[in-house]
């Protein structure tokens, strides 16, 4: 099969390789109809996550049809449309039990990279580098989908491949980032970054009762695309000051609850950037922290920072007096697929989000180095490329 | 005369940085090093399984599920009510093989012993609650005999009992909570042979001593 590989920093190919093959009782193959590409990719393909090995496949959000089942699979049956988490979560540990799927204690068959990082290893992702697992990635014909009753969702009638492949991992982690915010209805939330994470979070924020929601980002089209589709609030951090506006659209307060979704490759103007940067390429730190520190000063006093955006490892000037002194709650995590899928599928099938304009660039597979290019750069309007292997 | 001032100095610094560098090795050393008893090396292991301690018991005793857990990697054989011998091989093909004898000595607690395996070694097993309902935890007790010489090749060479330990309570646990020892060795990709040869090198070291 076809499958688009990484072959080293900054550089990817669609090449031939071997067609997975069921391997335990609860393995399904999916047969790739749309795999979108996704900004953590951006840090895997740009080293920033030490874990690639050449010829990794990648890609990770991804919607298709079920073509072989495990002796072991229940819920799913040859020929059935499924959009699939791209955590993987074994449904048998105390974490999945708990619904907190992203820190399965069994998905991950290499943890030791993990735990010398972070003290535990969390669950395993699909195609998301040695460190979260060595799992094939999507962006191929094929996909072997471990543990598929407990990843894999049917797909409701009638709702597109460009719409529901989204359901696998930018919905849920923008629904789980406003879900952090503890929202009970009325508030000011803020979102850093205006790519597809973000403006499902705004989404979800409103659904979940934000009166206003401000998205900042450097994109005017990015901008006007989520004021457009979903109502937001919008600051250009390129040419306004983010603290001093956002203290000024609150009268003083702050926002209520400010969501990160940019993560460890933020961008931002000024000579903080430039210190970041030359950390970061020094290997200084692993992780520009730019949002993040934004996020955190510019909160309201006993507000919360929801981090939704991938961070790797270290970083430098983190305000930590601020947020003690300011008695903020901080959340922060990988998405739980499975606990929000379901949820997720029946508010798109009723229409209540529609992430369907998320994907601007479809593309064949062939066409995966380009699709990522033109993601990176955000050329032509790119918000998201959804490759159709 | 400056001159050998300064050379007497930093031969100072130099003596005290290299006996505090050298001191705070050997502490860090002796640290990481498995207890010593009576000539045994000790160490002591524990996993968390979520499931309560009869059910922990009971996955152990239904033989079927036992054997296809094991299967492929290791064969069980019942010598009497209370004692088992088990044939087990590298599951990573390694060609290597040991037998153990396994002794239950009452409920919650199990005992085995190798004898013609790479290393002699003991062990036992006790099964206790976990607070707050959080199942069961499996504490594993492992005494093994080896010379200095031999420890050292056997931690270049790869086979740390400790390492073995921790893959075996990590893997029991994975068996017990979701049936299966995830595994992603023959996931496709890109790679040439010789590339896919120096990743599962890679895999190996990422997969060895790993703990839940």
């Amino acid at each position: 099969m076809r499958a688009l590989c990484w072959e080293g920093v900054g550089k990817l190919a669609v090449r031939d390789v071997p067609e997975p093959a069921i391997r335990a009782e609860g393995d399904i193959i999916v047969r790739v109809r749309a795999s979108s590409v996704c900004g953590s990719d951006l840090h895997l393909i740009n080293g920033y996550l030490p874990a690639m090995r050449e010829g990794d496949i990648l890609g990770h959000e991804f919607t298709g049809e079920v073509v072989e089942t495990g002796s072991g699979v229940r819920r799913h049956q040859v020929g059935d449309r499924v959009v699939v988490g791209s955590v993987v979560a074994c449904g048998g540990c105390w974490y999945c039990r708990t619904e907190q799927y992203s820190l399965c204690d069994n998905s991950n068959p290499q943890p030791v990279f993990t735990e010398k990082l972070w003290g535990h290893s969390p669950a395993g992702i699909l195609g998301y580098s040695h460190a979260a697992g060595g799992y094939a990635g999507s962006h191929a014909e094929y996909i072997r989908v471990p543990f598929g009753d407990v990843g894999a969702f049917p797909v409701p009638d009638g709702v597109p491949d460009d719409s529901v492949v989204f359901a696998s991992d930018a919905m849920p982690t923008g629904w789980m980032a406003a879900d952090f915010c503890g929202l009970t209805g009325g508030e000011v939330v803020a979102v850093w970054g205006a790519g597809g994470v973000g403006q499902m979070a705004a989404r979800s924020a409103q659904l979940l009762g934000a009166e206003r929601v401000i998205m900042i980002d450097r994109f005017p089209d990015r901008l006007a695309t989520a004021a457009e589709r979903v109502g937001v609030e919008t600051i250009n951090y390129a040419e306004t000051d983010v603290l001093e506006a956002l203290r000024e659209m609150t009268a003083g307060r702050g926002p209520d609850a400010c969501i990160e979704a940019v993560g460890m490759e933020s961008h931002d103007v000024g000579p903080t950037y430039a210190y970041d940067r030359v950390k970061q390429s020094a290997r200084l730190q692993t992780d520009r922290p730019t949002s993040v520190r934004q996020a955190i000063m510019a909160c309201r006093k006993g507000g919360t920072v929801s981090i939704v955006g991938v961070y790797a490892g270290l970083v430098d000037k983190f305000p930590l007096g601020a947020a003690m002194n300011k008695a903020l709650v901080l959340r922060m995590g990988q998405m739980h697929a499975q606990r929000y899928i379901p949820m997720l599928l029946d508010r798109i099938a009723s229409g209540e989000i529609d992430p369907g304009y998320l994907a601007t660039h479809p593309l064949p597979l062939e066409e995966g180095a380009r699709g990522y290019e033109l993601f990176e750069k955000k050329q032509d309007g790119c918000l998201r490329s959804v490759l159709h292997p | 005369m400056t001159n050998n001032g300064t050379r007497w100095a930093l031969l100072g610094v130099t003596t005290v940085t290299a006996v505090g560098v050298g001191r705070a090795v050997a502490r860090r050393r002796h640290r990481r090093q498995p207890e010593r008893q009576d000539g045994w090396y000790v160490v002591r292991r524990g996993v968390t399984v979520d499931r309560p301690r009869d059910a922990v018991i009971g996955f152990w005793t239904d033989r079927e599920r036992l054997d296809r857990a094991v299967a492929g990697w290791a064969t069980l054989e019942q010598v009497d009510d209370r004692s088992w011998r088990c044939v087990a091989r590298d599951p990573a093909g390694g060609g290597t093989e040991w037998r153990a004898e396994i002794t239950v000595d009452g409920p919650g607690t199990l005992r085995w012993r190798v004898e013609d395996g790479p290393v002699p070694q003991e062990g036992r097993i006790e099964l206790v609650d976990a607070p707050q309902g959080r199942g069961t935890e499996i504490r594993a007790e492992l005494r093994y005999r080896s010379g200095p010489l031999r420890r050292v090749f056997g931690l270049v060479k790869g086979d740390d009992p400790d390492l073995g330990l921790r893959d075996t309570l990590r893997r029991v646990k994975s068996l017990i909570e979701c049936g299966q020892v995830i595994d992603t060795r023959r996931d496709p990709s890109g790679r040439s042979p010789g590339q896919e040869k120096a990743t599962d090198k890679v895999r190996e070291k990422l997969m060895t001593g790993g703990r839940a």
